[in-house]
């Protein structure tokens, strides 16, 4: 029987469906790509669903999208507790260990990442504008992320953070301090995030680079790295140091068209 | 930016310019050319989202438009040609991209009016993108050889190299009195900035919040429009203020100067664009002084 592959996450599905059961990305459009290889994150159709482990996942609105997961017996999710919209009375919830208490909360990092555990219905969003990006992990699989951006991952997914390197960047980078580091062993697991604004994509072949605005920089792929770029800016008397993210390949690099302050989370 | 004689035949009703009419955006906005041009029985013409991927022309480069909540302006710079920016709406860019200061005189006039004091200049070729951080539409204004637009601060992404740049004071203002000290209000800001394409045809690029309407008035014409509404007009659109004072209950106390309301009118000839999004007025007292201003008790 002849499949449909997903051009997002190459995922293959049933010829009969009009969206990937493992992303919810749309099958029956091409991927938008711009002149320099950015590829437009796929924007999710309203009441979209798609599946991970034993539970399913619906996407709701558009503005600020809402993932609304039936969550199975034995699945549970991980996430932030201030990105939980509702949730079923009956939904179990549990706290995370996520170690490095005091790093992450210099860091300003959720110190308490809460689990929400099957059977049971519950919902997440963010704050603003955005929207969602479905990565579906296969086994073996590392992916960074910026703080503050996740919205949910599945149970099998190891969660950690990584101190991003340089100085200069914890000092004047918009990316923070510390990254999200998700990690897949066994089993494969589902990471969904909110990207604020319009969400883009390219992916660098190896030793390729790219510099990006540390405000704009999502989610990378572990092996590409990240290095703080200092441009000195000369007007006049006045000097001013600007500083941006240089990625290089190989890997992933997604970026976001509009940046949040998260100062007070 | 132009076609070759004797076969332009569509005028693009947003930026007025030519082109032969067979893509399906104007090449010198980007405003979809499949579209039907959408006005209200007052006159605005609501101006369209450029579409997603749409390319617009500029001398030997390009710009594409991607996104839809906060679209990305992304250039493809020729060699021979550059563009310059505020800083914070860098994206991204390739590394062979040439990024330096641009040099501006004014600086402490700039700091005192809240606006970008570092204009960056990026020099192809190369890929750089830009984009806002607010929800809204790119706007592109292609402007002829010596045409000039007046912008209002912070609505700037981006303009070539070859289209000059001034600020100059709005001229809008009020002042207020609060107990012995006299409250300065700028509704419109306290400077606007000023664009002119010289030598040659100039593309600016600027962030609406919200959606654009755009209206031409007549000569003598005049409406009246909220400060926080307007983000472009042309130079020979005059403006001042206009205060408005309620009737009824509010007669027999100072609430009456607190209900006020406060516009900018726009008299004709020439071309005002709006946006929907504005910051709501701050509650102030009653005026003491202002810039030219007319007033209507009703």
């Amino acid at each position: 029987m002849d499949r449909i592959e997903c051009q997002w996450c190459k995922a293959q599905n049933e010829q009969s469906r009009t969206s990937c059961n493992t992303c919810g990305a749309p099958l029956d459009q091409r991927n938008i790509v711009s002149d320099s290889g950015w590829t437009e994150a796929p924007r999710l159709r309203d009441m979209t669903e798609f599946r991970f482990s034993n539970s399913t996942c619906q996407v709701e609105g558009e503005i600020v999208p809402v993932a609304e997961l039936a969550l199975a017996h034995g699945d549970s999710v991980f996430f932030e507790h201030h990105v939980m919209l509702w949730k079923e009375p009956n939904v179990p919830m549990s706290a995370l260990n996520t170690g490095g208490g005091m790093k992450r909360s210099l860091g300003g990092m959720p110190h308490v990442v809460s689990v929400a555990h099957g059977p049971g219905r519950i919902a997440f969003s963010r704050d603003a504008t955005g929207e969602l990006v479905v990565l579906p992990l296969h086994p073996g699989m590392e992916l960074d992320v910026r703080e503050h951006a996740f919205l949910v991952g599945s149970h099998s997914i190891n969660y950690s953070f990584v101190r991003i390197k340089g100085l200069a960047n914890v000092l004047h980078g918009g990316s923070g301090m510390y990254m999200d580091r998700f990690i897949t062993h066994q089993q494969p697991g589902l990471v969904i995030l909110h990207g604020y604004g319009n969400v883009f994509q390219k992916s660098l072949q190896p030793g390729e680079k790219i510099l990006v605005e540390p405000g704009g920089f999502l989610y990378k792929d572990s092996e590409v790295t990240m290095n703080t770029v200092q441009q000195n800016i000369r007007t006049g008397l006045l000097r001013h140091n600007m500083y941006l993210a240089e990625m290089t390949g190989p890997g992933r690099v997604g970026i976001q068209s509009m940046y949040v302050h998260h100062g007070s989370e | 930016m132009s076609t070759p004689e004797g076969t332009s035949h569509y005028t693009c009703p947003y930026c007025r310019m030519e082109s032969d009419g067979t893509a399906n955006s104007c090449s010198s906005c980007g405003a979809p050319v499949d579209i039907r041009l959408k006005i209200s029985h007052s006159g605005w013409a609501k101006q369209p989202p450029i579409k997603d991927m749409a390319r617009i022309r500029f001398n030997r480069s390009s710009c594409q438009i991607s996104g839809s909540f906060v679209p990305v302006a992304e250039m493809n710079l020729n060699g021979e040609d550059s563009v310059y920016f505020s800083h914070h709406v860098l994206l991204h860019a390739d590394t062979q991209v040439r990024l330096e200061a641009l040099k501006m005189g004014g600086g402490w006039n700039r700091i005192l009016a809240g606006m970008p004091l570092i204009m960056m200049q990026a020099a192809g070729p190369g890929h750089i993108a830009f984009s806002a951080d607010h929800p809204g539409e790119t706007l592109a204004i292609p402007l002829r050889q010596n045409q000039a637009v007046d912008v209002v601060e912070h609505r700037f992404l981006l303009a070539t190299s070859n289209v000059n740049y001034q600020w100059e004071r709005s001229g809008v203002w009020f002042t207020t009195q609060d107990g012995d000290e006299q409250e300065w209000h700028y509704p419109i800001g306290q400077m606007m900035d000023r664009f002119t394409a010289h030598g040659a045809h100039g593309l600016l690029l600027l962030h609406g919040p919200g959606n654009t309407f755009l209206r031409d008035l007549d000569h003598g014409q005049s409406i009246l429009v909220e400060p926080g509404g307007l983000i472009w007009k042309d130079p020979t659109v005059r403006m001042h203020l206009h205060f408005e004072y309620p009737r009824g209950q509010y007669w027999f106390s100072s609430a009456r100067w607190q209900a006020k309301s406060m516009w900018l009118r726009l008299q004709g000839p020439g071309r005002v664009a709006i946006q929907s999004v504005f910051e709501r007025p701050e509650m102030v007292g009653a005026v003491v002084n202002s810039s030219p201003a007319t007033t209507h008790y009703w």
